[in-house]
């Protein structure tokens, strides 16, 4: 398992996740921090013998940390796989400097308050891509407008 | 260890100015649609690109506090002070993504009524 691809680590990320029990554990673990499996097998309506292995495939999937206390094995939630924060901060802090920069240019000018001069205007520049990671090709225009969770 | 953004700026203009800029057209996104009240739908637009969110809070002309997402990205949560002080009015950000987690596992967002942002998995 030496440096998997971000698609294999999101593909076990994915699959670890396509459980609704191992959903269900996941949330208990993050409500209740270093959790053990009986501890779990009491919360939810299945035998530890079934919460360990599914505590196996989430810790497979890195987003559990086994911790060893004595005799018991605890579980740690780690949401590192989730999301590549780095990523995140980088592209969101950028999108907000540019945000910021045409604020200023706007508003900080107290000579000239011309106000609606540009609009419309495409002088900004927004074409950064997306927040997803540039290498993976954009799939075509999905059709889903809006889909507030109806149901 | 939450996802977080802080960001602040200084308008020499009044807050009502920087209220009016920030919440109108041209500044979130292109097109800003915000139903200025808790609980309220927001959508932004700009280049083809939507997101879409709510209103947690908004106390005119002083925070407004989002959410937003675009549809196959975890919602973060979106803070925005202004601060009047002498001649000059204070502006500051925050952007964080605390409940990514939580959000991925289908757990409802605070002020979301329900509606829950995410990859779509969580909806299979």
């Amino acid at each position: 398992m030496s440096t998997p691809s971000s698609d294999d680590r999101a593909g076990a990320v994915f699959g670890a996740l396509s459980d609704p029990t191992r959903r269900a554990l996941l949330s208990a673990i993050a409500e209740h921090p270093a959790a053990t499996a009986t501890e779990l097998a009491s919360e939810l309506p299945i035998s530890r013998q079934a919460v360990l292995k599914h505590l196996g495939a989430l810790t497979d999937a890195g987003l559990l940390e086994r911790r060893r206390a004595g005799r018991e094995v605890r579980y740690e939630f780690t949401p590192a796989p989730l999301s590549d924060a780095v990523d995140w901060m980088t592209a969101v802090g950028a999108e907000w400097d540019d945000r910021l920069a045409v604020l200023r240019r706007r508003l900080a000018n107290p000579a000239g308050d011309r106000r609606g001069a540009t609009s419309g205007a495409g002088g900004r520049g927004t074409a950064r891509p997306s927040r997803r990671s540039a290498g993976t090709p954009a799939p075509p225009p999905s059709h889903r407008r809006s889909s507030p969770g109806a149901g | 260890m939450s996802d977080r953004i802080e960001r602040e700026l200084w308008l020499p203009v009044p807050r009502e100015a920087v209220w009016a800029a920030i919440t109108g057209d041209g500044w979130l996104a292109d097109r800003v649609r915000l139903d200025l009240r808790p609980g309220g739908d927001a959508e932004f637009e700009s280049d083809g690109r939507v997101r879409t969110g709510w209103v947690e809070d908004v106390c005119a002309p002083e925070r407004l506090c989002f959410w937003w997402a675009e549809d196959d990205e975890p919602a973060s949560r979106v803070e925005l002070v202004v601060e009047e002080q002498d001649d000059t009015t204070r502006l500051r950000v925050v952007e964080t993504r605390p409940l990514e987690v939580l959000d991925l596992v289908g757990m409802p967002l605070p002020g979301a009524a329900g509606r829950t942002f995410g990859p779509a998995l969580v909806a299979a």
